[in-house]
C-alpha cells in the first residue's frame, strides 16, 4: 500500500503538466483493445451470473408464498429444490468462466506493462538512473504494477459486479414497493461520506506507520552492518534500548491506525443493518397493514441483503482505481522518459570493430545536472591509437566523469569527443560502445555463473578464450579452486566474491573482449599491490596495438604509461611521463610524496627501475 | 536456467502442526494474556449480536406481522419495541467491534514488539561468527517482514478464526434449536466441504509459494539489470536480458493463471455447496411446514443463518495462505531464537582493579571454519605503552588477531592473553571497555555529535572540549550549526569519511582505554584531513600499549616494533630500518606500496635485489 495518494503530494510536481492521472488511462487502452474479445464475454458471463444470483431470491420467495398461501405440496417444494441447485450449479460455470477471463486479462495486461517497462528501462542512460534511485524503480515494477493489476483485475469485476447488482437489488426492491425501497436506501449515502473521510485520515496515519516501520529497519540493518564496533565499545544495551524506543513509537502508530480502521470496518455492517431496522418497522406496518404480502417482505429482506456487498465494494472499488490509476500515471511518466543520448545517425548494423582507437577530446566541459559545479573544465587530450594513458588525481577531481564520457554513457556537445577523427555524436551508439572495452569502478556482477559474468560481452567464447582472460586478470586459479569452476554461482545463494576478486572478473570480462580501446577506472583499487602488479604485467601484452586508459588514484600501476594526465577539480593539470611530472609538476610530486610517505624523496628515482623488478619478482 | 533460483526462505514449509512452534507462540501471548481474554469476550459479544439479529427479525415476523390473533394496534407497537431493541442491538454490536479492532491491535502489536525485541537483542548477543554466514538483509528481514507476517496472522487470522469459530458454533446451536431435524441435514454437507477445503489448501499453497519463488526471482533479475545497466549497454546486452527477463515474467503469468483457476473451481464450489443447503432448507423445512411442525418465520430465520453460516467458511480457506507464511515466519525466527551461539563466559569472571596492558598471543591458532587455519602457532608480545604495527598483504591475518584480542572469537589453539590472565577468564564487557577499537568503518547512532562522542558516558562540557581539541575535531564542531549539539546521522547531518575517521578517535580518547587498536583506513581523504588524521594518531597512541594494522608510513615509523605476517605467521620482525636493510617481504612490501624505491638509490637495489635473475 502506498498511500501518496490522498496526499496528493507525488501528483502534485506531475501536475504541472497539466494532464490528469486519467489520462493516463490511454497507456492500458492497447490491451483493452488487443483482449476486447476476452474482456467482454468476461464481462457478459458476470452480469449474467449476477442475473442468476438474483433468481434465487425469487424461487424462494415463490416457495414461501407457496407456503403461505397453503397450496404446496412436497413435490412442488422438491422442484423449487431443484431449481435453486441447479441454478447454483450454473453459476459456478460461470463463475468459473469470467474469473478466468477477466482475472486472467488482469494478469496479461500486468504482464504486458512489465515487459514493456523492463524494455524501456533498457534504452535509457545514466542521467536517467541518476535521478531515479534504483528503489523507486523497483516500486514501479512492484507496487505499481501490483495496483494496476488489482484495479483492472478485481477493482473491475467489482465494480461491474457492484453497480449491477447494486442497480438490480434496488429494481427489484423498487417494484415490490417503491417508498420502501426509498426508505431503505436512505442511510446509503452516509456511508459514502464516512468512508472519504475515513479512508484519508486512514491514509495520513498509514504513511505515518509506514514511516516509523522503516526507520526501525534502517536501523536495525545499521546497527548489523557494524556489529564489530557495537560489540567492541559495549553498546549492545544502547542499541537495545534505542530499538525498543523505536518500537514503542511503531506500536502507538499502529493504535492511532487501528482506531479509524476500527470505525471504518464495522461501518458498513452497521449502515446494513440500519437499513435493515428500517425495511422491518416501515415494511412491517406496510404487511400489516396489507399493502405487501410477507413473501414480499421476506423477498424485500433478501434483496437488502444483495446490497450489503456492493455497499462494501464501493467504497473499496473507488479506493482502488485511484490507486491504481495514480500507478499507471507513475508508470505511464516512466515510459515519457527518452534517452538523452540519441543516435543522431541512423546507421545500424555492420559494427566495425576495426576502428583504430585514436582520442581527442577538445575543450571539454561538463556539469552533471542538478548540480551547481562543472565536475569537467576545458580538458584537452590527444590519445593516439595504441597510447597507454594514465590519469591520477584525488576523488571529485573528474576522472571517472572523463572516463564516462568517453564511454558515451552521457550526452557530449558536439565537436568535442572525436574516435578516429570523427566526432562520436555522428558515429552511432553501438559502434562506439562496441569500441570500448570499460572495467568501470564500481563492478556490477550478475548472479549467474562465473563463466556468464566473464563471457557477458562474447556469449559465443569458448572455454580457452575465457581461461586466457581469467588468466590475465590473476583470477584463474582462484576460480578453479572454487567447488563448480567456471560454474560456480555467485551472488546471494551462490559465492561470495571480495572487492578484489569482483574487480579481477570485471577486467577478464574486459579482456576477453577484443575491443580497441580499454578503459580501466580505478579498476584495481581494492586488489592488493602485488596482485596489480600481476596483473598489468600479464595484460601488457594484450595492450599491443591498444589504446589504454587506466585511471588510479595511485601513482604506482601508471608507471609504465607513455603519458601521465594529472587532474585536479575537473581541469587536467598537467601532462608527461613520469621524470617530466616529478621535475615540473609540484602538484604531482606532492601527490607521490604523500601517497609513499617519501618526505625526503630523491628526483632520481624511476618508477621504471621498480617495474622491472616487480615483474621479475612475479616470474 | 532460473528455474532453480529458489529463494532462501523457501526451505521453511511452516507446518501447520509443528506443535513446537505454536508453543513458543504461546509464551510470548502469555504476559497479554488479560487482553487476549478481553478481546475473546468482546468476540463473543460480537458474535452474540449478529446472530441476535436475525433472531429479532424472525420475531418481528412471526409475532407481529403476520400474526392475524392480535390487533393492528398492538401489532405496531409490539413492532416499535423490537425495532427499538434491534437498533440498540445494531449499536452495541458497532461499539464492541471498535474496541475489538483496537484491543486486538494493542494486543498484536505488543506480542510483536516483545518478539522484535527479544529477537534483536538475542542477534546483537550472537557471536560474530554468526554474521559472517548471514547476510544483514536477511536477518533485517527477520526483525522486519517476518514478524509482520507472525503478526498478520496474529490479528487476520487466529482472530478471525476464533470470531469465525465462535460464530459457526453458535449458528449451529440456533439451528439445533430451532429444528433439529433440519440442522442436523444441513450437517450432512459438513464432510464434503472440508474435504473441498483441505483439497484446495494444498492446492493453493503449491500456487501461492510457486507465485512468490517466481515474483522473487523476476524483482532480484530487475533490480540487478537496473544497477548493471551501464554495463548492460556498454556491453550490448539489451537483447539478451530482454530476453531472459521474458522468460522469467512468461513463467510468472502461468503461474498467476494457475493461481486463478485453483481459486476459480474453488470459489464456485463453496458457493454451490451454500445453495445445496438452501434447497434442503427449502425441500425439507417447507415440508414440516406443511405439516404444520414449523413456522415460516422459522424457515427465513435459517434461511438467514444459512448465508451468516458460509461466509466465515469461504474467508476460512482463504485465510490458510496468510496462515502458511506466517508459520514460515515463525519458523525462521524461532530458528533464530534457538541459535545458541554465544559467548561462553568464565564461572566467575575476572574484573582486575588494574591493568598495565601486557598483550601475549601464545602459540595462537585459528580457523573461522574449525578447519583451514588463518592463524598458525602465532606468539608475540606487546609490552605495556609499546605501539606494535603489524603490515602484511590482504588475508594475511591482521584482522583476525584484532578480533581474538577483543574475544570476537577464540582460538582454536593456544591463548591470548591480558596482563598474564587469559582473556577467556575475564569479564568480556571489562575486556571491551579496556580496549579501544578505530576501524574503517565508523557507526553513528541517530543523535547529536556529542552523544556520538562520548557513546553513553558521562562527561563535563570542558571535558568533552578537550576531547574535541585532541581529536582534532574542534574544526568540524566549529563548522557545524550547532556545534556540538549537531544531529547527525540518517536525514541530518553527513560526516565525510575524513571526518568520520576523526570521530572515531574522540571515541577512543573520550573512553581513555589501556589498549588502543587501530585499523588504518585506506580512505582517499584530502591533504588537510590527513594532517588532521595523523595528530589524531599521534594522541591515541601516546602512552597506550597499541597494535596498530597499518598503511600509512607515519603511522609505521611512530610504532616501537613491526610484525610482518603472512599466510597467518610472521615472518618478520624489527623496526622500519632493521626490515628495510633486510630486504625481505617488508621490503618488498613497502617498495610495491611506495611505488618507488623507498631510500635506496635503484643502482644499488637492483645490485643486491634476491629477486633479479
Amino acid at each position: 500500500m502506498k498511500g501518496s495518494f490522498f496526499s496528493h503530494e507525488g501528483a502534485g510536481e506531475r501536475n504541472h503538466r497539466g494532464t490528469s492521472p486519467w489520462s493516463s488511462l490511454r497507456v492500458i487502452a492497447p490491451y483493452f483493445r488487443r483482449y476486447w474479445k476476452r474482456v467482454l464475454l468476461g464481462l457478459m458471463a458476470l452480469v449474467l451470473v449476477d442475473t442468476l444470483q438474483l433468481i434465487i431470491p425469487r424461487v424462494i420467495k415463490w416457495a414461501v408464498d407457496d407456503l403461505q398461501r397453503g397450496t404446496s405440496s412436497p413435490t412442488a417444494l422438491a422442484w423449487y429444490g431443484g431449481y435453486i441447485v441447479s441454478l447454483s450449479i450454473l453459476i459456478g460455470v460461470f463463475r468459473y468462466f469470467w474469473r478466468e477471463m477477466l482475472l486472467g486479462f488482469s494478469r496479461l495486461l500486468e504482464s504486458h506493462l512489465r515487459d514493456r517497462l523492463f524494455s524501456h528501462i533498457l534504452t535509457l542512460d545514466r542521467t536517467f538512473f541518476q535521478r531515479k534511485p534504483t528503489g523507486e524503480i523497483m516500486a514501479l515494477a512492484t507496487n505499481d504494477l501490483s495496483s494496476v493489476q488489482l484495479a483492472s483485475g478485481m477493482g473491475l469485476v467489482a465494480f461491474v459486479d457492484a453497480c449491477f447488482m447494486g442497480l438490480a437489488a434496488v429494481a427489484f426492491m423498487a417494484y415490490i414497493n417503491p417508498t420502501l425501497t426509498l426508505i431503505a436506501v436512505l442511510p446509503m449515502p452516509l456511508l459514502a461520506v464516512f468512508t472519504r473521510l475515513l479512508s484519508s485520515k486512514l491514509h495520513v496515519r498509514f504513511k505515518k506507520v509506514q514511516e516509523e516501520f522503516a526507520a526501525m529497519t534502517e536501523f536495525a540493518r545499521a546497527t548489523f552492518s557494524n556489529i564489530r564496533l557495537i560489540k567492541a565499545y559495549n553498546q549492545e544495551d544502547r542499541q537495545s534500548g534505542r530499538f525498543h524506543a523505536m518500537g514503542r513509537a511503531y506500536v502507538k502508530e499502529n493504535l492511532w491506525l487501528s482506531a479509524i480502521y476500527g470505525t471504518l470496518f464495522p461501518l458498513s455492517g452497521l449502515v446494513g443493518n440500519g437499513s435493515m431496522l428500517l425495511v422491518i418497522y416501515f415494511g412491517g406496518r406496510l404487511t400489516i397493514e396489507g399493502i405487501i404480502t410477507a413473501g414480499d417482505l421476506v423477498a424485500f429482506i433478501s434483496y437488502l441483503f444483495l446490497m450489503t456487498w456492493p455497499m462494501m465494494a464501493i467504497g473499496w472499488v473507488a479506493d482502488l482505481f485511484q490507486r491504481g490509476v495514480t500507478s499507471l500515471h507513475r508508470i505511464e511518466d516512466l515510459f515519457r522518459e527518452k534517452p538523452v543520448l540519441r543516435d543522431l545517425t541512423q546507421e545500424k548494423g555492420g559494427l566495425d570493430l576495426r576502428a583504430r582507437g585514436e582520442i581527442v577530446v577538445r575543450d571539454l566541459s561538463f556539469q552533471y545536472p542538478g548540480q551547481q559545479v562543472p565536475s569537467l573544465e576545458c580538458v584537452h587530450l590527444e590519445i593516439h591509437a595504441g597510447q597507454f594513458l594514465g590519469i591520477v588525481g584525488r576523488t571529485g577531481s573528474g576522472k571517472t566523469t572523463l572516463c564516462h564520457l568517453l564511454a558515451r554513457l552521457y550526452p557530449v556537445e558536439e565537436g568535442r569527443i572525436f574516435l578516429d577523427g570523427v566526432d562520436v555524436n555522428h558515429l552511432s551508439l553501438d559502434k562506439v560502445r562496441a569500441s570500448i572495452a570499460y572495467v568501470p569502478q564500481e563492478v556490477t556482477l550478475f548472479s549467474e555463473t562465473i563463466a556468464f559474468n566473464i563471457t557477458l560481452g562474447k556469449p559465443d567464447a569458448t572455454q580457452e578464450e575465457t581461461e586466457a582472460a581469467a588468466r590475465a586478470a590473476a583470477i584463474h586459479d582462484e576460480i578453479v579452486a572454487m567447488k563448480d569452476g567456471y560454474q560456480t554461482r555467485i551472488g546471494e545463494r551462490g559465492v561470495k566474491l571480495s572487492g578484489g576478486q569482483r574487480q579481477r572478473l570485471a577486467i577478464a570480462r574486459a579482456l576477453l573482449l577484443d575491443r580497441p580501446i580499454l578503459i580501466i577506472d580505478d579498476g584495481l583499487s581494492a586488489v592488493d599491490m602485488e596482485t596489480e602488479h600481476t596483473i598489468i604485467r600479464s595484460i601488457a601484452g594484450y595492450l599491443k596495438g591498444r589504446t589504454c586508459i587506466v585511471v588510479s588514484h595511485r601513482v604506482a600501476p601508471l608507471a609504465d604509461a607513455q603519458e601521465i594526465v594529472v587532474m585536479e577539480g575537473g581541469r587536467i593539470v598537467a601532462k608527461g611521463r613520469h621524470e617530466q611530472l616529478m621535475q615540473g609538476s609540484p602538484f604531482y610530486a606532492g601527490i607521490y610524496r604523500q601517497q609513499t610517505g617519501l618526505h625526503e624523496a630523491q628526483g632520481t628515482c624511476s618508477p621504471h627501475g621498480v617495474m622491472s623488478r616487480r615483474i621479475s619478482h612475479a616470474s | 536456467m532460473h528455474h532453480d533460483r529458489e529463494e532462501h526462505e523457501e526451505e521453511f514449509s511452516g507446518q501447520l502442526g509443528d506443535i513446537r512452534l505454536w508453543r513458543h507462540m504461546l509464551g510470548f501471548m502469555r504476559p497479554m494474556k488479560r487482553w487476549i481474554a478481553l478481546a475473546v469476550f468482546l468476540s463473543f459479544i460480537i458474535t452474540a449480536t449478529s446472530l441476535f439479529l436475525p433472531y429479532l427479525v424472525q420475531q418481528a415476523m412471526d409475532k407481529y406481522i403476520v400474526s392475524g390473533n392480535l390487533t393492528a394496534e398492538e401489532r405496531f407497537s409490539g413492532l416499535s419495541g423490537l425495532s427499538a431493541v434491534f437498533l440498540m442491538v445494531v449499536l452495541l454490536g458497532f461499539v464492541t467491534n471498535f474496541f475489538q479492532v483496537v484491543v486486538l491491535e494493542w494486543t498484536g502489536q505488543t506480542i510483536m514488539h516483545a518478539l522484535r525485541q527479544k529477537l534483536f537483542q538475542h542477534v546483537l548477543n550472537l557471536n560474530l561468527s554468526f554474521f559472517h554466514g548471514n547476510p544483514v538483509g536477511r536477518i533485517v528481514t527477520r526483525l522486519t517482514n517476518d514478524i509482520q507476517n507472525m503478526y498478520e496472522m496474529f490479528t487476520s487470522v487466529i482472530v478471525t478464526l476464533f470470531n469465525d469459530g465462535v460464530r459457526i458454533v453458535g449458528i449451529l446451536g440456533i439451528l439445533f434449536w430451532m429444528n433439529q431435524a433440519l440442522a442436523l441435514l444441513l450437517c450432512l454437507t459438513f464432510p464434503a466441504m472440508v474435504l473441498i477445503t483441505l483439497w484446495f489448501g494444498r492446492l493453493s499453497r503449491k500456487a501461492f509459494r510457486q507465485i512468490r519463488r517466481q515474483l522473487a526471482a523476476m524483482n532480484a533479475f530487475i533490480q540487478e539489470a537496473v544497477t548493471g545497466i551501464s554495463v548492460i549497454q556498454m556491453f550490448l546486452r539489451q537483447k539478451d536480458t530482454h530476453r531472459r527477463f521474458s522468460f522469467l515474467n512468461e513463467d510468472y503469468r502461468v503461474s498467476a493463471f494457475y493461481q486463478i483457476r485453483v481459486f476459480g473451481i474453488f470459489v464456485p464450489l463453496i458457493e454451490v455447496m451454500s445453495s445445496v443447503s438452501l434447497a434442503l432448507v427449502v425441500w425439507y423445512g417447507g415440508g414440516e411446514i406443511l405439516r404444520q411442525t414449523m413456522t415460516i418465520g422459522v424457515l427465513t430465520a435459517f434461511i438467514s443463518y444459512i448465508r451468516l453460516f458460509f461466509q466465515p467458511i469461504r474467508e476460512l480457506s482463504q485465510k490458510y495462505t496468510i496462515v502458511q507464511s506466517a508459520m514460515a515466519s515463525a519458523e525462521r525466527i524461532f530458528g533464530l531464537l534457538e541459535n545458541r551461539d554465544v559467548l561462553t563466559t568464565a564461572e566467575h569472571p575476572q574484573v582486575p582493579s588494574q591493568l598495565a596492558g601486557e598483550v601475549e598471543f601464545r602459540d595462537v591458532t585459528f580457523a573461522y571454519d574449525g578447519e583451514n587455519p588463518v592463524i598458525r602457532d602465532l606468539s608475540f608480545r606487546v609490552k605495556p605503552g609499546e605501539t606494535l604495527a603489524i603490515v602484511g598483504a590482504t588475508g594475511a591475518g591482521k584482522t583476525t588477531v584484532i578480533s581474538l584480542l577483543e574475544r570476537f572469537y577464540d582460538p582454536g589453539q593456544g591463548a591470548v592473553t591480558l596482563d598474564g590472565v587469559d582473556v577467556r577468564l575475564l569479564d568480556p564487557l571489562w575486556l571491551r571497555r579496556q580496549i579501544g577499537l578505530v576501524m574503517q568503518d565508523v557507526f553513528i547512532v541517530p543523535g547529536t555529535l556529542r552523544e556520538n562522542i562520548l557513546l553513553g558516558r558521562e562527561a563535563s562540557d570542558n571535558e568533552v572540549g578537550r576531547l574535541v581539541e585532541l581529536s582534532q575535531l574542534s574544526r568540524v564542531v566549529r563548522q557545524f550549526p550547532d556545534g556540538l549539539e549537531t544531529r547527525i546521522g540518517e536525514g541530518a547531518m553527513d560526516l565525510s569519511a575524513g571526518q568520520k575517521q576523526l570521530l572515531a578517535f574522540a571515541r577512543v580518547l573520550a573512553r581513555d582505554p589501556r589498549i588502543l587498536i587501530l585499523d588504518e583506513a585506506t580512505a582517499n581523504v584530502d591533504t588537510e584531513t590527513e594532517m588532521l588524521i595523523e595528530q589524531a594518531i599521534e594522541v591515541a597512541l601516546a602512552k597506550r600499549t597499541s597494535i596498530v594494522i597499518a598503511h600509512r608510513l607515519s603511522t609505521i615509523r611512530r610504532a616501537n616494533r613491526i610484525l610482518v605476517m603472512d599466510h597467518g605467521s610472521i615472518v618478520e620482525e624489527g623496526t622500519h630500518d632493521e626490515l628495510m636493510a633486510r630486504r625481505g617481504l617488508y621490503f618488498h612490501l613497502q617498495t610495491l606500496q611506495n611505488g618507488g624505491s623507498a631510500e635506496v638509490p635503484p643502482q644499488e637495489s637492483q645490485r643486491v635485489s634476491p629477486y633479479l635473475p
